[in-house]
């Protein structure tokens, strides 16, 4: 138990870590990331650019740091908007229950065997995107696991005492939703938050591979992949290797500190 | 029983195709450009306001949403998906072409996933605390912390670039005459980026039904009772594959998501990668035909699992599930 409170911990503070260096990456990177300079191309990590130098001989650590703005800021709205939605949806078809809930259940369940990828793809079609709205369209098309965890969670909740005894002295239903229902089931929220902010970035950055995504100049994890296969081929391994680490290592984290809480939680209702 | 229980995935299937056709439906829609002047093409200057009316009208184009909604979705159920804006070729040859390139690929993959996850899921569980065990937990969780196309562009790499020993990209030699061989040797990498990215947590899941049902009293029972090993492992096996099966179920939706990746990556001409590009061209037509077709491929999928969940499972056959 001890154990494994100290390993999450030590997850968790390299998750700070890394969003704090990526929240002053204006203040730490060493240069502008668009400035190109063409006598500096593919230049291998040298003191001066301590991870090397892509195609237009931009600074990679540079392009790395700022490019974690873009890539975590994205995961952070779209989460954001995915979990209001989510809990909005599952909350209603758990509260109102009958006909409401079957409705609103098979319409999730239908969604659900939709690939999210798919569905992302063509609304990037449609508004073909800039930052803002791929955290929209990924925001407004990942709710759907978060809307069928807090339903099943709503749904166990609301037969206890405390919310039965809520709606008969005619509490508003908004306190109850809030006050009495959500705030008993944030941490199963806060893994599904989790896991969608995992999921978040690996979204993004696979659009932005494949060039759908952000637009190519903006730098971002998923951009500086995109040209990597390119560049690896070349033998400049530098400029694809430091941003799927990064990746690699922040989705660990949430990982890793996700799967600690969701064992806590099985303990304490065991 | 098992009638009325294929009869309600069959509503549930028809509602997704209803939900999917409308968001395609949509797209087309909201897909910036006026129908008419895309018509006219480069003479869209040239285009007086009356030859545009006659061109809705022609096209049913004044006729309410709803309307032009439900003529599409009678041309499309009859198998006109419209025609390719950029190729000019029907949508659905298009999507013919492609489907079975996208079937071998995932079809294979999901092959070796569940053999693979299955035997790894089954025997970590049953020797909880052995290196198998927390090898397969460690594998799982960096697997899937692991972009696929990660992993693939490293593949492309080794095998590739550096050993020479399989092809980075396409389907067939076009210098060799094709031929199964040929296909096998191309389909090797983008093959293992999937079953990597997709066995750790496949096996995992497997994994810890198996635990559970390890622990439980009808296992320790047996076991007291000398009951032989084999006979515990199959019955345990059986009762895990069941929550297995739903999970494969809730996850082939992903295993298509993926391969739009893949393929892209390998150029692998499949469904994935004709999304991808017609994204890219803004070829709507296209789009809207792959999601509708990606959307019956999935409902497919379910429904052989549904099958054969019904095979593996007595409940189900007896129809005592309720």
């Amino acid at each position: 138990m001890r154990k494994q409170r100290k390993i999450s911990i030590f997850w968790l503070v390299i998750l700070c870590i890394i969003f704090t260096v990526t929240i002053f990456s204006s203040f730490l990177a060493p240069y502008e990331p668009n400035a190109m300079n063409m006598n500096h191309t593919y230049e291998a990590p040298t003191p001066t650019h301590i991870l090397g130098t892509d195609q237009l001989g931009r600074d990679v650590l540079s392009r790395l740091l700022v490019g974690g703005q873009v890539t975590l800021l994205i995961a952070i709205v779209s989460v954001v908007i995915s979990s209001l939605i989510g809990i909005l949806y599952g909350g209603i078809s758990g509260y109102f229950g009958g006909a409401v809930d079957a409705v609103m259940m098979r319409i999730l369940e239908a969604l659900l065997t939709i690939p999210s990828l798919v569905i992302v793809l063509a609304f990037q079609a449609i508004l073909q995107g800039n930052v803002w709205s791929m955290a929209l369209i990924m925001g407004a098309t990942g709710w759907f696991v978060t809307a069928r965890i807090v339903r099943s969670e709503f749904i166990r909740l609301k037969e206890s005492e405390f919310v039965q005894m809520a709606i008969m002295f005619r509490t508003p239903i908004w306190k109850i939703f809030v006050g009495h229902l959500l705030r008993n089931i944030y941490p199963a929220i806060f893994i599904v938050i989790l896991f969608n902010f995992a999921g978040a970035i690996f979204t993004e950055v696979s659009l932005s591979f494949l060039g759908i995504g952000v637009p190519p100049a903006t730098p971002s994890w998923g951009t500086m992949l995109n040209s990597a296969q390119n560049n690896l081929l070349i033998g400049a391994w530098w400029i694809g290797l430091f941003p799927g680490i990064l990746i690699f290592v922040t989705i660990l984290c949430v990982q890793m500190i996700g799967g600690a809480f969701k064992q806590g939680g099985e303990r304490s209702h065991a | 029983m098992i009638a009325k229980w294929l009869g309600k995935r069959l509503i549930m299937g028809t509602l997704v195709l209803i939900i999917v056709s409308f968001l395609s439906f949509f797209i087309l829609q909201a897909a910036p450009g006026n129908p008419a002047t895309a018509y006219y093409g480069g003479n869209a200057q040239t285009l007086t306001a009356a030859e545009q009316e006659r061109i809705e009208k022609a096209f049913g184009l004044d006729k309410p949403i709803i309307y032009q909604y439900g003529t599409w979705l009678h041309e499309a159920v009859q198998g006109n998906l419209g025609y390719s804006a950029k190729e000019g070729r029907p949508v659905l040859t298009i999507l013919l072409e492609r489907l079975p390139n996208t079937l071998q690929l995932v079809g294979i993959t999901l092959f070796i996933v569940a053999l693979t996850s299955i035997w790894l899921g089954l025997y970590a569980g049953l020797n909880e605390g052995t290196l198998l065990d927390r090898g397969l937990s460690i594998f799982s969780v960096a697997s899937s912390a692991v972009p696929p196309f990660w992993i693939g562009i490293v593949l492309i790499i080794v095998f590739s670039v550096q050993l020479g020993w399989l092809p980075s990209s396409g389907m067939n030699d076009i210098r060799g005459d094709g031929g199964l061989i040929d296909r096998m040797r191309h389909l090797v990498l983008p093959v293992i980026v999937l079953v990597v990215s997709h066995t750790g947590i496949f096996a995992r899941f497997l994994q810890d039904c198996v635990k559970v049902e390890n622990s439980s009293y009808y296992v320790q029972v047996a076991r007291a009772n000398g009951v032989a090993h084999r006979e515990i492992r199959s019955a345990i096996l059986r009762n895990s594959i069941i929550p297995y099966l739903n999970y494969v179920g809730v996850t082939i939706p992903s295993f298509f998501g993926g391969s739009i990746v893949v393929e892209s990556l390998f150029g692998w001409s499949g469904l994935g990668q004709l999304l991808v590009k017609s994204v890219m061209v803004k070829d709507f037509p296209v789009l809207m035909g792959g999601i509708l077709i990606i959307g019956v491929v999935v409902i497919l999928c379910l429904f052989i699992i549904d099958i054969i969940m019904i095979v593996l499972n007595p409940k189900l056959k007896r129809g005592a599930w309720q």
